[in-house]
């Protein structure tokens, strides 16, 4: 447990030294944000029946949170640090494997909470509202941050199969398939029927669906529960898949 | 040369036998090494680029398991125990192992937490470490602004936190300038000194001659000789005389002074003759005379003490690096 802590603080560490890694992660999910409202606020205006009042900005926040946590950044520090030859310093030391990757989720935790709060922050200005107030906002915020930490397993599973930093690099690639053949712009209802199975079938949909019933339809725990259960099935196979990965890594 | 003994050392550091490494596509890196290695000795493994030293170290320090073999290194089983033998072992790969982000403090104080020294033990240790190393004044500046000296210093410095009991370096001078490199020979020493067993790799022939109590040269992933520094040289003869072919007909000219006095050997390689000679200086006159007389033109004619990469040649039929570790040599120009 101790070297996880160690790792885990190493790790966060290294988010607030380097915020080069971490800033350009902020700006794409506000310039979809920004874009997306600007060209459809007026298709969707607040009498929409599925906005319930509020602008389209609210409907988009939960997208843009979850492009703002969804990283390859902890995958590409630890492809890094194969690279440059950290990695097997990490290896010949007497602690276990998954205390790497464990030290490594505890960054993107960190780091989810700080740019989910922030995009949050910048939704909000925009002119969303809660409908679940200030502790609804704190469950977005949470909710989203392991979401990334969730997610970040996909990255660290690519790093340690290919110790390949471009091959880790565009593994964020996957994300917009799986991003935008969600409710994102629409509810399902209003997806053409292949659009909708496909919505249906993707679990980031859901994960969409519950963070946007925080900002627009009040408290949901049946939405809110399927979202979370789709993080911790998601989290536990990346991290498991990851920890076996390390595991078996030049055994 | 390899020990075809199958007994163990009750005293041994490191002990291998029979050790093989083949990659993916049949590569086959390490060939059924043996080596035993007693506490307490520094012993270096020399070997051009791609011979089977990195694979061997990594294979001794738990990071890759061997295709076949059976290793202890401190007493304990490889593949058995992996995480006791790392607990014994420091290691400094070949690739500084090094995270740029953080400081050099930082970075020792976090050593020094995974080998379970925590706390104020572990921060007294990473600032002993680092006044051992040199590295006191830079200790809170970012590591990404060392020099390569610096972070190979740093890099010793991690593996030392918990005094290991065997210390495998691998290649630690490799693309450092002369004063770094005579530093880190100092800091081996050091170490040394205190008991610990040094297994070093290197591709310089002086680092092995000045800093190794014993060595082994490696070649194509085998054992081709085994000893001290100066038996190993002891053996090639008294004196050897280089002669620089530069287009000369290698088979005519070793016709031409194969019944030279006092000559004990000859070996030829690419583009030189080594003449082992009883009396060098001596010879001279005669291996010019006798070249002259057969109308053979060569280039530089040199005379030396026998060193490593005689040793080299005479175990591969190649020179292990041109140019490096030059002996001061007695030049005679022939016309």
């Amino acid at each position: 447990m101790t070297e996880t802590l160690l790792l885990g603080r190493r790790a966060v560490r290294e988010v607030f030294r380097y915020p080069e890694a971490t800033i350009p992660t902020l700006f794409i999910p506000l310039f979809f944000l920004a874009v997306n409202i600007g060209q459809v606020s007026k298709t969707f205006p607040s009498s929409t029946p599925f906005l319930k009042g509020q602008g389209y900005v609210a409907f988009q926040l939960p997208v843009s949170l979850m492009f703002a946590v969804a990283t390859a950044t902890s995958g590409l520090a630890l492809v890094t640090e194969i690279d440059n030859g950290y990695f097997d310093k990490l290896l010949v030391a007497p602690i276990r494997r998954s205390s790497i990757i464990l030290g490594r989720l505890a960054a993107d935790l960190v780091r989810g909470v700080g740019a989910s709060a922030f995009v949050l922050v910048a939704g909000i200005a925009l002119g969303a509202r809660v409908e679940t107030g200030v502790i609804g906002a704190l469950v977005i915020v949470l909710l989203s941050a392991l979401f990334g930490v969730a997610y970040a397993g996909f990255a660290i599973l690519v790093a340690l199969r290919t110790r390949n930093v471009q091959a880790t690099n565009t593994s964020f690639l996957l994300f917009f398939p799986l991003l935008f053949l969600t409710p994102n712009f629409v509810p399902f209802d209003r997806l053409s029927p292949l659009m909708e199975t496909l919505a249906r079938i993707n679990p980031v949909s859901y994960v969409i669906v519950g963070l946007r019933s925080l900002v627009i339809d009040g408290w949901d725990l049946g939405k809110l529960g399927v979202c979370l259960g789709v993080i911790v099935v998601m989290g536990v196979a990346l991290t498991a898949l990851s920890l076996r990965a390390i595991a078996t890594y030049d055994r | 040369m390899s020990h075809s003994t199958n007994t163990t050392s009750p005293s041994a550091a490191i002990e291998a036998r029979a050790l093989r490494r083949t990659f993916k596509g049949g590569i086959e890196a390490v060939r059924d090494i043996d080596l035993t290695i007693e506490a307490g000795e520094v012993f270096g493994f020399l070997g051009p680029n791609g011979a089977g030293k990195t694979t061997t170290v990594r294979m001794l320090c738990t990071l890759l398991p061997p295709t076949a073999g059976d290793a202890r290194v401190a007493g304990v089983d490889v593949l058995a125990e992996p995480a006791e033998v790392r607990r014994r072992i420091g290691v400094a790969l070949q690739e500084i192992g090094l995270d740029p982000v953080q400081t050099g403090r930082e970075l020792l104080e976090l050593q020094c937490g995974l080998y379970g020294i925590t706390g104020r033990n572990g921060r007294t240790r990473a600032e002993e470490l680092l006044e051992l190393v040199g590295l006191t004044e830079a200790a809170d500046r970012r590591i990404k602004t060392y020099s390569g000296g610096m972070k190979r210093r740093l890099d010793l410095a991690s593996a030392l936190v918990h005094s290991p009991q065997v210390l495998f370096l691998d290649e630690p001078t490799t693309g450092l300038d002369p004063a770094s490199r005579l530093t880190v020979w100092e800091e081996v020493r050091r170490i040394n000194d205190t008991g610990t067993t040094v297994f070093l790799t290197t591709q310089y022939l002086e680092e092995a001659d000045k800093l190794c109590d014993r060595l082994a040269i490696i070649d194509d992933g085998r054992i081709v000789a085994e000893g001290t520094p100066e038996l190993l040289k002891g053996r090639m003869g008294h004196d050897v005389v280089s002669v620089s072919l530069e287009g000369a007909d290698a088979a005519e000219t070793e016709i031409a002074l194969r019944d030279l006095p006092g000559l004990e050997r000859v070996i030829t390689a690419t583009d030189a003759l080594a003449l082992y000679v009883e009396d060098g200086a001596g010879s001279i006159a005669e291996i010019v005379r006798r070249l002259d007389r057969e109308r053979i033109e060569v280039g530089a004619i040199s005379v030396a003490r026998p060193s490593l990469d005689d040793v080299f040649l005479q175990a591969t039929g190649r020179r292990l690096e041109e140019g490096e570790e030059e002996p001061e040599r007695e030049e005679v120009g022939v016309p």
